[in-house]
């Protein structure tokens, strides 16, 4: 599904990554942990093809096809889905309105024939039902005066609607009390299957209570310095960042 | 010849061939069959022989060329009597003018009245294209709504200019609704072909009374456009005024409201749109002229490739105006970095005791409103088109006639 090679990118001319390795197969979730700054937003950016965010050297391959070659919405077509740490507020764009053409682009793009107006709100309807967002919300513009709860929950409301094959989820627990990120497992979860892949990008070992990854792995100054099973985040949050320091995989 | 004065040259001219042609189809008629102009014209030519055009050294002309008039549109006159224009239905009653000339027949609406009677404008002339538009009246349009009148229906003045080679077409409008009435009127300029029109609407709201006012431009990009819009309140009157344009060669739109008693309340909302090389300029005053009066603008700009846009809003509050209550928003989106925008507010305020807030902001598309967008399959270009409309959104949704508001979303959009 997704395979990064020695990746280096730089944001601003400033190195971030620096020999970034990572293998995800079909079907499995990879935790990615690391401290303030050691890149991990950086990874999700590069993979989602933000501006500015510039691959140096080694590569970053999706289904065998290098994303550096491909648009952010070419990218989106093909299946990643990057669920935002700061999801941006576009109003004068209703949210039914943008999901409506992101379901169209993607849709046709796979073969699919698009959903039609009917069958579209009442999937939408759904969606939002399944991550405890008001129905009213998809009225309003994109993200327009949603509190930072109901601006994860709309990006996993996006996500569950366009079933995406590779998920980048950049911080997506950050901020949300526990109600809320139950609910956000609860829609990450439902979305998990032998043909979807899933990346958690986090700070906090607490959202892989809920959505139980099949790997973790430790991200401290550009590089991963530690693979694990899931007990791996258990072990660094009785011991810290720090456990790590000086530490090389 | 200097530009001004090849201008004036040929705006008497194209005055005196109007006159001779309304001379020649008198004297086939009866001697009474003059529409009673002829004096409006008649001062409308000595006006203009007075004046001079304006060029750049003119403070309110500084970022609009007449240049575009050299090729002689004020000269000629647009002679088609009938067009295959087309406009959209709003529903209610509609009166068509074509080239400065109004339907044998005006419509009947309980309660107003329609008349060829040419008002004196020329006290409230705001340049010498008013001149011009009197020296070239085909013929003058005057409604009058009565008294606590009220109007459920819009009424629906499609207003088309069009010819196959330079030439003008002047209009005249004015409208008064008298105290407690309340009226709806559309003025939908539209056309076709390097057609200039001169527009001149007065817009009197009684006292109490309740108006809706759209100006809505869409004529096609190789049109020219000079108006001058000027609205009168009355005391406690209400006025709503939706002005949607989009740029053509060259459209120049003066507008100013007088708020001459208590207590009158102003909503102005505007939607400008320049893309490739066209060019709008809206030049917006507001005459706070009496106590305790509210105006509330807000104009929002687009314009991309070399296209050019020009907005003036100056709101003057004048002595003895206490409590004057004005604000006023102008946000700009520049969408390519050839095209223009030069947004300037202007407060004049002779009273301490206001409130005034003004802001105007020109910038470009958000990048990260962008890639969100891409980053869910949808193209750049289309990315970009959503964002434009959301940007004028606000104040579309706004507009409370549904029927025009949707028109308007899919014309404007149509040109992002």
């Amino acid at each position: 599904m997704l395979e990064v090679k020695d990746l280096h990118a730089s944001v601003a001319g400033k190195d971030i990554l620096k020999g970034l390795s990572l293998h995800i197969k079909p079907g499995e979730v990879h935790a990615i942990m690391g401290p303030n700054g050691s890149g991990k937003s950086t990874l999700s950016n590069v993979l989602a093809g933000r501006d500015g965010y510039e691959i140096t050297s080694g590569e970053a391959l999706f289904n065998g096809v290098s994303v550096a070659d491909m648009l952010p919405e070419e990218r989106a077509r093909a299946g990643i889905f990057l669920a935002f740490q700061y999801p941006v507020e576009i109003p004068g764009v209703s949210n039914m309105e943008f999901l409506k053409s992101s379901m169209e682009a993607i849709y046709t793009a796979r073969g699919q024939e698009p959903l039609d107006a009917v069958t579209l709100l009442r999937k939408a309807r759904e969606v939002c039902k399944l991550v405890d967002l008001d129905q009213q919300f998809l009225k309003r513009g994109v993200n327009e005066g949603f509190s930072g709860g109901e601006k994860k929950r709309n990006e996993i409301m996006q996500m569950l609607l366009l079933e995406p094959r590779l998920a980048l989820l950049d911080e997506t627990d950050s901020g949300l009390d526990i109600d809320a990120l139950q609910v956000v497992a609860k829609g990450v979860n439902s979305l998990r299957s032998p043909e979807r892949s899933i990346v958690l990008v986090t700070h906090y070992q607490r959202l892989l209570d809920y959505i139980v990854p099949d790997f973790v792995h430790v991200l401290a100054g550009g590089r991963i310095i530690k693979s694990g099973g899931k007990e791996l985040a258990h072990e660094l949050e009785d011991k810290g960042y720090s456990w790590l320091e000086g530490h090389d995989a | 010849m200097m530009l001004p004065d090849t201008l004036k040259e040929q705006a008497l001219a194209g005055a005196a061939l109007l006159d001779k042609e309304l001379q020649e189809q008198a004297k086939q008629q009866s001697p009474h069959a003059s529409n009673g102009l002829s004096a409006v014209r008649d001062a409308g030519r000595v006006a203009l022989a007075e004046q001079v055009f304006p060029d750049k050294k003119v403070e309110q002309w500084k970022y609009t060329s007449l240049l575009a008039l050299q090729n002689g549109h004020l000269k000629a006159l647009a002679d088609k009597t009938s067009s295959t224009v087309s406009a959209p239905d709003f529903g209610g009653v509609t009166l068509t003018i074509i080239n400065g000339r109004l339907p044998a027949l005006l419509p009947e609406i309980d309660g107003v009245t329609f008349s060829q009677e040419a008002v004196d404008q020329s006290a409230q002339a705001e340049s010498v294209f008013s001149h011009y538009n009197a020296a070239t009246l085909r013929a003058a349009l005057t409604i009058k709504v009565a008294k606590g009148t009220h109007v459920a229906e819009p009424l629906h003045l499609i207003i088309i200019s069009e010819s196959d080679s330079p030439a003008s077409a002047a209009v005249r409008l004015h409208i008064e609704a008298a105290d407690n009435s309340t009226f709806t009127v559309i003025e939908h300029y539209v056309g076709s072909g390097p057609t200039l029109c001169s527009s001149t609407t007065s817009l009197y709201a009684g006292a109490n009374s309740n108006v809706q006012h759209y100006r809505l431009q869409s004529e096609t990009p190789e049109s020219l456009h000079i108006g001058e819009l000027s609205i009168h309140q009355q005391r406690d009157s209400r006025v709503a005024s939706y002005q949607l344009m989009q740029a053509n060669t060259l459209r120049r739109n003066n507008v100013r409201v007088w708020m001459n008693e208590s207590g009158a309340d102003l909503v102005m909302r505007g939607v400008f749109i320049a893309r490739n090389k066209t060019h709008v300029d809206n030049q917006i005053c507001i005459e706070h002229a009496a106590p305790h009066c509210t105006s509330d603008q807000i104009f929002k700009g687009i314009a991309g490739e070399s296209g050019k846009a020009v907005f003036n809003g100056r709101i003057h509050i004048h002595p003895g105006a206490k409590g004057s209550d004005a604000k006023l928003s102008n946000k700009n989106l520049l969408l390519s970095n050839g095209a223009e925008i030069d947004s300037k507010p202007e407060l004049e305020i002779y009273n301490d005791d206001v409130k005034c807030a003004h802001g105007t902001t020109v910038g470009q598309m958000d990048s990260q409103q962008q890639f969100y967008l891409q980053s869910r399959g949808i193209s750049a270009e289309a990315a970009k088109r959503m964002l434009g409309v959301g940007f004028i959104n606000e104040l579309l949704m706004a507009l409370p006639n549904e029927r025009v508001a949707e028109w308007a979303r899919d014309w404007l959009s149509a040109s992002l």
